[in-house]
């Protein structure tokens, strides 16, 4: 199905949907202690198998971000934002850092004024959340 | 057991087809030939007899055609063997070949007793065959809507074999046997003894014999559904 | 436990070719297996196989570790729908009520319910149906059999892309709740993608790639961009395809991408689109006749897998 609630053929879905769950974990839209939608929800709204679904939140709950209660569901296990976030800040270079140095080189923009386009830049996102629009 | 009820159950779906429609057309008939022999000024011939009961007996064939011929495919896409789809069927034949032919032995004795229904109609009596005792009348009735029942299966499998080409080609078979044991016959100069053997056959012998055919037909009928795909 | 369907070396051959040949595969119970294909590629030969419609030419199948042909006990647990399936006269109802008898776990309210979700008229004899009402009655009739071993062959013949996003909702709904062995032959892969966790592909009578449809995705991209950078990036790589305009080059590469490898196809301008399920398939199916299962696709998918 084309409409998989923005899952795509670039990975497998199941690696995918544990993405998904676990940066609405980090973002804080799922909270610690929270719910998490059952496999059965889950097929349903991406439109994937089942199955698909029960292995996605199996890899989450190996890793420790989900607990299993019986009878009830799963939840978001206490400490799995902190955990999450602390990983991303240790891909930040990679993932950022990294490629925005390289093309910076690209263009010719030197150190110095790459420093100072990222202060430019700081500043714009203050006054974004100083308006009250926040992630 | 509960798939051979639930082919019965399959054909039964529709009763007025399998059951209503052969009487409608029957009634229908009877009234006709009735009203005929109301209208006609008495003629010397004191009994009338028709042949319009076959009418019963070429339904019978009709829908033989259509348990096969037409219902086979959704009967197997059911989930139901070959075997068990023809045994079900031939089940309900002869359950309904029974029935209908107590229906016929009765409506037989209502005409002796009100003299051919006040007009000397003679729509349920056929010389020589329907004629006699009412469980010889029923027997072989019976048979006789057994048999054409089976023989309208048999080609309703042969066309969902093969078809019409293979009609075509199951009829001519069938003609050619019947040419070749003539010219057998008539080779062995046998036909007076043929003659003899038929004219003193009972009505009772007659029904065994088409008791056996009707058994032939059958096998046959089984023999070619093993291997129908639909 | 008995796979559902298990096959070995099955042929089936009509005058002068091969409709299959020397298939061999497994189904485990409870799952949803895409049959892939082309046209003509013996999807519905075997699935009529497995149905006891269809007679095999040599070969063994097994549906519950029994063989199906002429075989009532196995057949009732099983149920094929058709798009070219011949109805007696009959009403909708008629044929639902029919196989309302033969199917133990049929549902009325399942059906009725799919009943109003198509908008199929009850009292309407088949004869006069459309070829999606068609359809639809044979999607109504094969979910609400519930058999153990569900086989479609392409049901959506006539069904607009919305009825078809029905069916599969109401599939997947439906086997969420009532978990079976399901095997659906389609043409429309993408559409179908998301509902399958093993994918069967044949061509030509044979099956050409078996495996999670999971361990497919990602599996090979295709990488266009400015030709250096785009044989920079591929360097090393199996390669399927490679076509070129100019100072522009397009490359079908396989390998499964980390993190790292996007960072680095960003950096050096590089569009990075990867394969469909259609178009693996397409991929597979397109393979020279010689090769069977084995080939870069196993590997790969093999490679994902223990990684």
């Amino acid at each position: 199905m084309r409409e998989m609630a923005g899952l795509d053929e670039g990975a497998p879905l199941f690696a995918q949907l544990a993405g998904r769950l676990a940066e609405e974990i980090a973002d804080g839209g799922l909270a610690e202690g929270d719910r998490v939608p059952s496999t059965n929800e889950l097929a349903a709204y991406y439109r994937i198998n089942p199955a698909t679904a029960a292995k996605g939140i199996n890899v989450l709950i190996d890793d420790g971000l989900l607990e299993k209660r019986r009878g009830i569901g799963m939840f978001v296990a206490a400490g799995a934002r902190r955990r999450l976030l602390e990983e991303r800040r240790q891909q930040f270079t990679e993932r950022y850092v990294e490629p925005l140095v390289a093309e910076a080189a690209r263009l010719g923009i030197d150190t110095d004024e790459l420093v100072g386009l990222i202060r430019a830049a700081s500043h714009a996102e203050a006054s974004y959340t100083q308006e009250g629009i926040t992630l | 057991m509960r798939t051979l009820v639930n082919v019965a159950r399959y054909h039964l779906t529709q009763p007025l087809i399998f059951v209503g429609m052969v009487w409608a057309i029957m009634a229908f008939s009877f009234a006709v030939n009735l009203a005929i022999f109301r209208l006609v000024p008495a003629t010397s011939p004191p009994a009338h007899y028709t042949g319009a009961v076959s009418i019963i007996y070429v339904f019978f064939f009709i829908m033989g055609v259509f348990a096969t011929g037409r219902s086979l495919p959704f009967g197997l896409a059911l989930g139901v063997s070959r075997r068990s789809y023809y045994t079900g069927t031939a089940l309900l034949a002869v359950a309904l070949a029974a029935a209908d032919a107590v229906a016929l032995t009765a409506l037989q004795a209502i005409e002796r007793a009100t003299n051919g229904w006040g007009e000397e109609l003679h729509f349920f009596r056929v010389p020589y065959l329907l004629d006699g005792p009412w469980y010889l009348t029923w027997l072989t009735s019976f048979v006789g809507l057994a048999l054409l029942f089976a023989y309208g299966m048999w080609f309703g499998i042969v066309y969902r074999r093969w078809s019409i080409p293979g009609n075509v080609t199951f009829i001519a078979a069938q003609v050619t046997v019947v040419l070749a044991a003539a010219l057998l016959i008539s080779w062995l100069h046998g036909w007076t003894g043929v003659g003899r053997f038929f004219t003193a056959l009972s009505a009772a012998g007659l029904t065994g014999l088409l008791a056996a055919l009707t058994a032939a037909l059958l096998v046959g009928g089984y023999a070619t559904v093993r291997r129908v795909t639909v | 436990m008995t796979p559902a369907i298990s096959v070995a070396g099955l042929t089936r051959g009509y005058r002068g070719h091969l409709a299959l040949d020397r298939v061999t595969f497994d189904v485990e119970r409870g799952s949803i297996t895409g049959l892939l294909g082309r046209n003509g590629a013996g999807k519905t030969t075997l699935l009529r196989i497995l149905a006891g419609q269809e007679f095999p030419s040599a070969g063994q199948v097994r549906v519950f570790g029994a063989s199906p042909a002429e075989n009532d006990q196995v057949l009732r647990r099983m149920v094929l729908i058709r798009e070219d399936q011949v109805y007696p006269d009959f009403k909708v109802r008629h044929a639902l009520a029919a196989a309302s008898w033969c199917y133990p776990g049929w549902s009325s309210e399942l059906a009725s319910s799919l009943l109003a979700d198509f908008g199929l008229p009850p009292d309407r004899p088949v004869k006069k149906l459309s070829r999606g009402m068609r359809s639809a009655l044979g999607i109504v009739t094969g979910l609400a059999a519930r058999a153990e071993l569900t086989l479609f062959d392409e049901p959506y013949a006539g069904l607009d892309a919305v009825a078809r996003q029905t069916f599969y909702d109401r599939l997947l709904a439906d086997y969420a709740e009532h978990p079976r062995t399901i095997l659906l032959s389609t043409h429309l892969i993408d559409e179908a993608a998301g509902l399958l966790e093993r994918v069967i592909v044949m061509d030509r009578g044979r099956v050409v790639l078996a495996a999670a449809a999971d361990d497919l995705r990602g599996i090979a991209t295709t990488v266009s961009g400015p030709v250096l950078a785009v044989d920079d990036f591929t360097a090393g790589h199996e390669v399927w395809e490679r076509r070129q305009i100019a100072s522009q080059a397009s490359v079908v590469m396989v390998g499964p991408l980390g993190e790292g490898d996007w960072a680095r196809a960003r950096s050096l301008r590089l569009d990075l689109e990867p394969l469909t399920l259609q178009q693996l398939v397409v991929h597979a199916a397109a393979q020279p006749a010689e090769t069977t299962n084995a080939g870069s696709f196993a590997a790969a998918a093999m490679e994902r897998t223990s990684a």
